[in-house]
């Protein structure tokens, strides 16, 4: 809804008055190309905005009293600190996670607890062991939905999703081609039904829906980026993660990217690269998600090599993730060694091989070629994941069938499978990779392209332009390169040489970088001393600004320049998280603007310019032209005026800010309805107005 | 302000993006100076759809013709068409028929402004939903790594004269990988919703954000501020909320419908809109997926009604429009046990519009033989969907560089199925 009528002529005498001030300024001033946020090089940055750079670009941005504490201990050793995550203790944050569970569960025990509703219940229905009450409810469901969310079973948890969820994961899972729901009265009754069968049986059983794993995930990276006092290992895991980019929609990579964050990207993510690189190139997400788990040599033919699916053994289906129609009792030893192997159902799949040099390490004009990218696809031939996509471990747990036990140790395991192995000879960059190397064939292939002086300067110029500018300086960049080279590619020496060197504490690189939308939140949490939950509204927000986390197809990651997150449809949702954010229309997010003014007494003196300028302070540390300031100061007695005589001083609710409190009876009343009605903000506060104009202004969309 | 100046500092802000033609679009008219012209004259749309999920071909547009199409489909085939059943097959031209779902499709295809291109799709084998997606979204079927989709890279073809806010629209929550790239483009779920969103508060609020963002000149987010701005202005100017469709066009009440409406909608606004997309999932039938009636049949009524509402409520101006529906992949020709169909191979397209040449079913048929089947199991390719998409960026929207579209890729007038004249 749009309630514009009250407020039109206002606005529009207003924005007269700004013309006139503008076109004034715009004669008198010098304009400066990018305003305030580039003083001029030969000036240099005040040690309060050296410490601010430092906590912006390290970490997730400065909370309340960080700038000091920083002074009092020294910017370098906070640096330092930064460097050597592992010697700062994090109880704080490692409290917040505590109580995600599915954070400890290995990816089989996910299998288990977290199964597809609909592939369990097909799964349950063919082995002739699906209750009454489901079989019914999946019936009329059946016959009343197809219209709409179709009946096929592997989607039916979508329909089970608050909207919220349901609408990002439309977007980011797309490959489930989740459907659009049609409010039809019989067909929400069904639906209804079904969704309560499908509840109490994964209550019965002690299942959870499998959404709850990415949920569970975001949650642990906004909790951990909010609270951590590990900012730079944070920045580094979002580095990486986007480096090595896994999309959580891509069939079993829900599953499989939990262990992604905790096994592969977060212990590496300050070490060795080539351990990064070889966890990355072991990790089941990415054997996933590039298709490798399913890249067999045309050589290896098995007995009845490439016969169609149907005439396939069981085995070979499980081991291949087939989610087929399965009617056969399948027999399993312990040991994938003695089982049939993979069968070739595509052959070679040179997806891996490829985004391992043009992205992971080489970059696209590394110098690699066509037949390389074959070469290695030779190479990396066998290195698969143990039944990948669970192969049932929840019904097989459920009815305590004869594979619960081996899937609970094995499933979504990586293992070499020699079988599948091109043990040929291969030449990789010059390289000869000599004939039956089996697995150390992939290995020695990381290992040339880790030591490679094209990963160097591709790794190097990535951080730099991470952490520096969107234009990396080419003179830091080969310094970050030798670094790189020299340290055996060591990630921490690295960003050393970022850290110290001139052109990272240079006046151009301060506020030189847009935030991306992940970052921009974050940001504003820890700027305003927010508390959050981390959980699925706060998540939508992000996603709804573009950088839904796990949610980028692609195996590029999200971009990390400024053309890419400066578009009309984003910068209005970073406007609205904005003003969402400072009116307490976040569930699960909290923000107390209140306490930045002090107790009644002391608010009551202040007046609007000194209330104005303490979170011109907060929130963008003062960097802000005095034009800016005149319109914030505009908006803000503006909004007083109309108050009046509102008092000031007026009593927050228990667990409201001052917003409510500020807007008199009548107003919380009018929010609360609002909130009822639609969930929007109404932003008649002035203080929650001027926050959120100060969220929402190009100074804050920078760091 | 000093018009020299303007230019000089912006071209300093533009040459730290790197290159000129990659700047976004705002940036550039900032750095010529170049206000925004009014929209006039008439102008090419096309509105692509999408049916996520590899919906079923074979019984989407029927091969009646084939006997083996009965044979493999025992349970889910559409029976011949026959006027005194209601749930046969529509006929088409003797062998193809429509599914009874789609008979509001009927009138349009004897009228000639509906086409059908079947057995078209994706060179590549995949039957993963991801990957085929994908490559039906970037048009490079096997390379994953292709930055943008092949309806952005359209829109960097061909300068827009008018430079409309709204060429490039998706109606869905995020930008679809098909309309994501280096040209302008927005995401709107809802037309209602593209504002800032403060309740009573809304349009002082905005009013803060535009003197804000005003002041930022010459630089990337002050474009993008004011832009975004105009933007919402001129939406409110249309007035979303109080859209009536015309010529009794009745639209489904789902988010596809709306999704539709608010297409016909931006039309008639007038807002320069060249490329509209939206999609509509679910057509994934492993299990019971009917025959003229059930699953399939209900999201095709769905999906015809859809359609045939947007062409009713647009009316004459489907002189100007074209609407292309695409699937990732096609499904087995074979039911399987679960009376449904599993992920297949070629697929079959509809083009809707005035300037179609309809009343055709495009493109060579394979055959439904076992012999003539693809890996043994699905229909066999004759089309690249990137024929089918080559012969709209060119003919309809006016491309003159295909290869720019299309990289890696000989696309050719010479390919052309011709249902363009």
């Amino acid at each position: 809804m749009i309630h514009t009528r009250n407020d039109q002529p206002r606005v529009a005498s207003v924005s007269r008055l700004f013309v006139s001030l503008v076109v004034f300024a715009a004669i008198l001033s010098n304009v400066c190309p990018s305003g305030a946020q580039q003083p001029q090089s030969t000036a240099r940055l005040s040690e309060d905005q050296r410490i601010l750079h430092v906590l912006n670009r390290l970490g997730f941005g400065a909370r309340p009293g960080d700038v000091e504490r920083i002074k009092a201990m020294g910017l370098d050793n906070y640096i330092n600190q930064q460097l050597t995550p592992e010697k700062i203790s994090d109880a704080i944050a490692d409290a917040r996670v505590r109580d995600l569970p599915t954070l400890s569960m290995s990816t089989a025990e996910l299998y288990e607890k977290y199964p597809q509703p609909g592939q369990l219940l097909r799964q349950l229905q063919r082995r002739g062991d699906l209750p009454k009450e489901l079989a019914e409810a999946q019936k009329n469901r059946t016959k009343a939905a197809g219209a709409v969310q179709g009946a096929q079973p592997q989607l039916a948890d979508e329909a089970m999703m608050p909207a919220e969820i349901k609408a990002k994961n439309e977007s980011a899972a797309r490959n489930e081609s989740v459907g659009k729901g049609d409010p039809k009265a019989l067909v929400a009754r069904d639906n209804e039904a079904y969704r309560r069968a499908i509840r109490e049986y994964y209550l019965q059983n002690g299942l959870q829906l499998p959404q709850r794993i990415t949920i569970e995930l975001q949650t642990s990276r906004i909790l951990r980026a909010v609270y951590s006092e590990r900012q730079l290992q944070e920045v580094m895991v979002d580095f990486w993660t986007n480096h090595f980019n896994v999309f959580a929609g891509k069939g079993a990579d829900r599953w499989l990217l939990v262990s992604y964050d905790r096994d592969t990207i977060r212990p590496n993510a300050m070490g060795k690269f080539s351990d990064l690189l070889q966890a990355t190139a072991q990790s089941p997400a990415m054997l996933f998600y590039l298709d490798n788990f399913q890249s067999v040599s045309p050589n290896a033919q098995p007995p009845g090599g490439n016969r169609p699916r149907a005439q396939r053994g069981p085995l070979a289906q499980l081991l291949m993730g087939d989610r087929g129609n399965n009617r056969l009792q399948v027999r399993m030893s312990n040991n994938p060694e003695q089982q049939r192997p993979q069968q070739a159902r595509r052959g070679i799949n040179e997806n891996y091989a490829r985004e391992l040099m043009e992205l992971h390490t080489l970059g696209v004009d590394g110098g690699y070629t066509q037949k390389d990218v074959q070469e290695v696809a030779r190479c990396f031939t066998g290195w698969t994941i143990f039944a990948p996509r669970g192969a049932g471990a929840a019904t097989q747990a459920i009815l305590n069938g004869p594979r619960a036990d081996m899937l609970r140790e094995n499933a979504g395991k990586f293992y070499f499978n020699p079988r599948a192995h091109d043990d040929g000879e291969k030449i990789v960059l010059g390289h000869k990779i000599p004939a039956r190397g089996g697995f150390k064939d992939g290995l020695m292939v990381l290992d040339i392209l880790a030591h490679s002086p094209a990963t160097a300067k591709y790794i190097a110029t990535k951080l730099v332009r991470h952490f520096v500018s969107d234009n990396p300086p080419p003179a830091l960049v080969d310094r970050a390169a030798a670094a790189f080279t020299k340290s055996d590619g060591d990630i921490r020496e690295t960003l050393r040489v970022i850290f110290y060197s001139p052109q990272f504490r240079s006046p151009e690189a301060y506020r030189a970088k847009v935030k991306r939308p992940f970052e921009l939140a974050i940001s504003a949490i820890r700027t305003l001393g927010a508390e959050t939950n981390g959980g699925p509204q706060l998540q939508q927000w992000i996603a709804r600004m573009g950088e839904p986390l796990y949610g980028f197809q692609t195996p590029n990651g999200y971009s990390d320049t400024a053309e890419s997150w400066v578009n009309t449809g984003g910068l209005l949702e970073r406007l609205n998280f904005g003003l969402t954010l400072a009116s307490n229309h976040i569930p699960g997010t909290r923000v107390a603007l209140k306490r930045f003014l002090g107790n009644a007494a002391a608010e009551q003196s202040l007046d609007q310019a000194q209330i104005m300028d303490r979170f011109l302070t907060l929130i963008v540390a003062g960097d802000i032209t005095s034009k800016t300031k005149e319109t914030l100061l505009k908006q803000f007695s503006e909004q007083m005026a109309k108050l009046v005589p509102a008092p000031l001083s007026g009593n927050a609710g228990v667990n409201n800010s001052t917003a409510v409190g500020m807007m008199g009876a009548q107003g919380q009343q009018r929010q609360q309805r609002r909130q009822l009605a639609g969930g929007e903000a109404d932003i008649a506060d002035p203080i929650t107005r001027i926050v959120g104009l100060i969220l929402g202004s190009p100074e804050f969309q920078r760091q | 302000m000093n018009r020299r100046f303007f230019i000089k500092s912006g071209g300093v802000a533009l040459a730290s993006f790197g290159m000129m033609n990659v700047a976004p679009s705002f940036l550039q008219r900032v750095v010529l100076g170049q206000s925004r012209e009014p929209i006039t004259g008439r102008r090419k749309t096309l509105i692509a759809i999408f049916q996520r999920g590899a919906v079923d071909g074979l019984n989407m547009v029927v091969p009646y013709g084939e006997r083996a199409y009965y044979d493999l489909r025992p349970s889910i085939a559409i029976a011949k068409p026959d006027s005194g059943n209601g749930e046969s097959a529509i006929n088409l031209d003797g062998f193809f028929g429509l599914h009874p779902s789609l008979t509001p499709f009927k009138p349009w295809w004897d009228s000639k402004r509906l086409a059908i291109v079947h057995a078209a799709g994706s060179p590549d084998n995949t039957r993963s939903h991801f990957d085929a997606q994908d490559y039906m979204e970037s048009a490079t079927p096997g390379v994953k790594s292709t930055a943008d989709g092949w309806l952005n890279r359209y829109l960097q073809s061909k300068a827009d004269s008018g430079r409309s806010l709204f060429r490039a629209v998706s109606m869905t929550q995020t930008m679809p990988r098909v309309m994501q790239g280096k040209a302008p483009a927005l995401a709107i779920s809802n037309l209602a919703d593209f504002t800032i969103r403060a309740g009573q508060s809304s349009a002082s609020v905005q009013g803060g954000f535009e003197a804000i963002y005003d002041q930022t000149v010459n630089d990337v987010l002050g474009g993008a501020g004011k832009e975004t701005f105009e933007a919402v202005n001129y939406l409110k100017k249309v007035n979303p909320v109080q859209y009536q469709p015309q010529n009794g066009a009745q639209y489904p009440r789902t988010p596809f419908g709306n999704s539709l409406l608010q297409i016909a909608q931006l039309l008639k606004a007038g807002v320069g809109l060249e490329i509209a997309f939206t999609d509509l999932g679910g057509w994934d039938t492993h299990v019971n997926e009917g025959n003229a009636r059930g699953q399939l049949g209900n999201l095709l009524q769905q999906f015809g009604n859809g359609i045939t509402a947007l062409c009713t409520d647009l009316g004459q101006r489907m002189d100007d429009v074209l609407i292309l529906t695409m699937s990732e992949f096609g499904r087995t020709a074979r039911e399987n046990g679960n009376r449904g169909t599993d992920h297949g191979h070629a697929n079959a397209m509809f083009v809707v519009g005035n300037g179609v040449r309809g009343g055709k079913v495009y493109g060579q048929w394979p055959g439904l033989k076992s012999a003539q089947l693809y890996e043994g199991r699905d229909l066999a390719l004759t089309t690249d969907f990137r024929d089918v998409f080559g012969e709209i960026a060119r003919k309809h929207l006016g491309t003159s560089n295909l290869q720019t579209v299309f990289p890696g890729y000989a696309a050719s007038e010479a390919k052309f199925k011709g249902f363009l004249g």
